[in-house]
């Protein structure tokens, strides 16, 4: 979908989208968690790194930079509310007014942690980006369909719909600018949004007739695994590893209250070691450089 | 053709709350192997049928049944649609909205994988039917960029994918560019013939699908009127009015000549065998004798210029004026590439030409959507534009609401002012969106009163408009509209054209532009590439042409079944 900040799937010979669904996805899935579990500066700019390099070796630069766009407001809003929220913090940085009885006063350690919950949610929403671009959608949802079959054919649709809709809502701004007296946008967006629901009916009523409600699953994939199947899936099993070894360990620890303590040294090197390993293993070896097809 | 595949017995439904049955007493038997047409007018029921036939109706949309109905041994009542999909694949109207997955082989193996067929299976199932259907080179493409026509081809081969032995298909081609609508029939009859699938469709356009029918079912108000070969329909047809009679049919019938033709081929080998034939003409032809068609010739080659504006009479001030108009997309293509154009008051243009000639982005530049990257275009008041999509228009809950009393009028809708638009036919919708876009609202607006409108009032039964507009613009009205739509459609377009304004209409549509316009524009690649009066272009056109005009070879420049048959009753006199 031209403009959105969400980057869409499209086929390309690069071997992160060449790998199965389950791999390349269990990649993105591993990194995702280190985003989950650590706070550490170093670990997620070493998980924004992977993404960013992933992202460009893969021939997805544009949408990576489209992530982005979404990524760092984001992170931009957490980190300048944070401090607002949160008086706590040794370092008083800027003495605030009072407002109904609550003294608004920015410490570091408070900016600090908004920078750093910030920086974990950047790196999180890069990754998704990363996933949307690389993983396709249809074999990841087929894996899915295999544990919770209704479910999965729900999310497909409703990914199928987002684009659908946005064209229509497009159309609708259009038809509104061709109108003698213009509508406001609220009028526009209700009807968009009362149109989703025709649309919808009109999809359900399309799976129907192709047989939904026999609700057969899909076998299991028995496909032999490909080089780049193996890549991918070594990487993700070594950044999963390496995230579950760190965190058993105590590494990448970080205290932002009362006073900011962010722990460096050889655990938390090899650690964002790993997350840049694992993130280039799948472009390990030569690349592939003819057609789309799977191996 | 052998046992009944289809068995309908007075079968009867109605939707939930509505007093009106959407299907009556319908009794047919459809043999395997069979193509049959369904034919009528919008809301004769066709559809419904259709969503019967795959168990949509009543198990999907609820309502009341009865009678009996059977699809391959099933009765409609007892199965649902996932049962009866097994032996019918389903196609419906809207190409977008039946396409699920996001790349076209997981939307060709998703209806085997719902039947829990092997892995094995799935993937010869998807490969047989793609190179069947012509989409193995589609396989690896995701849907949203898939043309209509593409997309219409995947939804044929999901329908398909598991062999069964009915395909039903609502409208097909009513979305389509007629290109993408033609190549959509004749894979129909090829799995008609090489695979012996039968095939039902319900489509407006007749004269695309009788050649491959054996047999027309026409429906009106539910009920089933007519039930019979598509030679013995078309005379029903012409005794009942002419409304679903095709072009050429119409001509003959017109012309007194019998019997009715199915095909331009039957209808060109009846005229020879009555030493009627006349002498076929072409481009090259209208070229070559420009006093017979008494103009210049305006076939031009793309090389040469288009006519120009200078060498027509000196007018009044004109409607619309393009100089040298380009739209070019900073990382795409030049859509437009100098155009040149001068429209007239009163003039009614249709504009013609293959989809990505640039038809569509012309008028949104008219409108002001979209501004030239280079060249100037003037208009001599406010522009008023009507796209492809009536709906996207209509965002209120009521009819009433979206336009006053005087708009309602004129889209003859005064008394469905309570309706919802989803309620509406597609013809009422153009109507209505149409006059939503020219704001003909209640109280008036500010605006110049159209001279003729204040001298002539009420034109042809419509309101006169309150706002003068220099030019009406509208982009492929008549897709998806029963004959009585598009009649109606005309009246409304000429009215406006007789009250001053231009009326610039971007169609596929060569039956409707030879009956609606009296200029013809046809665009190829960014360009005007032929300009002049619908005889001149669509007469000895091969593409661009209507049904008569090709039965008559381009012979006089008929091109309507009126004008064909004057000239063939002529022709029978001397």
């Amino acid at each position: 979908m031209r403009g959105s900040l969400v980057p869409v799937y499209r086929s390309r010979p690069s071997p992160l989208h060449t790998a199965r669904a389950a791999a390349s996805a269990g990649l993105c899935a591993s990194l995702a968690l280190v985003c989950a579990v650590y706070e550490h500066p170093l670990v997620l700019a070493a998980v924004l790194a992977a993404v960013v390099g992933a992202g460009l070796a893969a021939g997805v630069g544009r949408e990576i930079a489209r992530a982005a766009w979404l990524a760092v407001p984001l992170a931009l809003l957490v980190t300048l509310i944070n401090p607002l929220v949160y008086a706590e913090g040794e370092t008083l940085l800027v003495r605030g007014a009072t407002l109904l009885g609550h003294r608004f006063d920015i410490t570091l350690e408070a900016l600090a942690a908004g920078g750093l919950a910030g920086l974990r949610l950047g790196a999180f929403t890069m990754v998704f980006g990363l996933a949307s671009a690389c993983v396709d959608p249809d074999e990841l949802l087929r894996l899915f369909r295999r544990v919770s079959y209704r479910s999965a054919l729900t999310a497909s649709l409703a990914t199928r719909l987002v684009p659908v809709l946005a064209r229509d809502a497009m159309r609708m701004g259009d038809a509104a600018r061709c109108r003698a007296e213009p509508p406001g946008r609220l009028a526009v967006t209700r009807a968009a949004v009362s149109g989703a629901l025709d649309r919808a009916v009109d999809v359900a009523a399309a799976l129907e007739v192709r047989g939904y409600s026999a609700g057969g699953r899909p076998e299991r994939d028995r496909r032999p695994w490909s080089r780049h199947d193996l890549r991918a899936g070594a990487g993700a099993v070594l950044v999963l590893v390496a995230a579950v070894a760190g965190r058993i360990a105590g590494a990448g620890t970080v205290t932002e209250y009362p006073g900011l303590d962010i722990a460096l040294g050889p655990a938390e090197l090899a650690l964002a070691a790993c997350v840049l390993l694992g993130a280039a293993l799948p472009f390990a070896g030569r690349a592939t450089r003819l057609g789309v097809a799977r191996v | 053709m052998s046992e009944a595949l289809v068995c309908a017995e007075r079968f009867s439904y109605a939707y939930p709350e509505r007093a009106q049955p959407g299907l009556c007493d319908v009794s047919l038997e459809l043999a395997e192997g069979s193509f049959t047409v369904l034919a009528g007018a919008s809301g004769s029921g066709k559809s419904t049928l259709i969503r019967a036939l795959c168990g949509l109706v009543p198990h999907f949309h609820g309502g009341d049944v009865s009678g009996e109905l059977s699809v391959g041994g099933m009765s409609v009542r007892e199965h649902g649609p996932g049962e009866l999909a097994a032996v019918c694949g389903t196609v419906f109207q809207e190409p977008e909205t039946q396409v699920v997955m996001g790349g076209v082989r997981a939307e060709l193996s998703l209806p085997v994988e719902h039947r829990g067929h092997s892995a094995a299976a799935v993937a010869r199932s998807v490969e047989e039917v793609a190179l069947a259907l012509g989409v193995a080179h589609l396989l690896e493409r995701r849907t949203d960029t898939l043309s209509g026509g593409e997309l219409q081809r995947v939804a044929i081969a999901a329908a398909l994918v598991h062999r069964p032995a009915l395909l039903l298909l609502d409208e097909p081609t009513s979305q389509l560019d007629p290109v993408a609508g033609d190549e959509l029939i004749w894979l129909l009859r090829r799995l008609n013939e090489e695979w012996g699938t039968a095939v039902v469709i319900a489509e407006h356009r007749l004269e695309r699908c009788l050649p491959a029918a054996d047999r027309v079912v026409a429906l009106e108000a539910g009920s089933v009127v007519c039930d019979n070969a598509p030679a013995d329909f078309l005379s029903w047809a012409a005794a009942a009015g002419g409304a679903l009679a095709t072009p050429v049919a119409r001509l003959f019938s017109l012309a007194g000549l019998g019997p009715l033709p199915v095909s331009v081929k039957a209808a060109r080998d009846r005229l020879r065998d009555a030493g009627l034939a006349p002498a076929a003409s072409s481009p090259a032809d209208l070229e070559a004798q420009p006093e017979r068609q008494g103009s210049s010739a305006r076939m031009a080659p793309e090389e040469r210029r288009p006519p120009s504006i200078f060498s027509r009479r000196p007018r009044a001030q004109p409607a619309l004026e393009l100089r040298g108009v380009w739209h070019e997309i900073e990382d795409g293509p030049q859509v437009l590439r100098g155009v040149d154009l001068r429209i007239d008051p009163g003039e009614r243009v249709a504009l013609m030409g293959r989809n990505g000639a640039g038809k569509s982005t012309l008028l949104r530049h008219l409108k002001g959507l979209a501004d030239p990257t280079r060249g100037r275009l003037e208009t001599a008041g406010p522009v008023a534009l009507l796209l492809q999509n009536p709906g996207d228009y209509l965002i209120h809950e009521h009819v009433g609401e979206e336009t006053g009393t005087r708009g309602l009028a004129a889209a003859g809708l005064s008394e469905r002012a309570g309706a919802s638009p989803r309620d509406l036919s597609g013809g009422e919708r153009q109507r209505l969106a149409l006059e939503v876009a020219l704001g003909d609202g209640p109280g008036g607006r500010e605006g110049e009163v159209s001279p003729l409108d204040r001298l002539g009032g009420c034109q042809g039964g419509v309101p006169p408009l309150d706002r003068h507009y220099a030019a009406v613009c509208l982009d492929e009205p008549t897709r998806g509209m029963d004959r009585a739509s598009r009649t109606a459609l005309a009246e409304r377009i000429a009215a406006l054209a007789r009250s001053g304004a231009a009326v610039v209409m971007a169609t596929h549509d060569t039956e409707f532009a030879a009956e609606f316009a009296d200029r013809v524009v046809l665009m190829g690649e960014g360009v005007v590439i032929a300009d002049g009066t619908p005889s001149e272009v669509l007469g000895g056109g091969w593409h661009f042409s209507t049904d008569v005009a090709r039965t008559l070879a381009g012979a006089g420049g008929a091109l309507t079944p009126e004008a064909g048959a004057r000239m063939l009753t002529r022709e029978l006199i001397s």
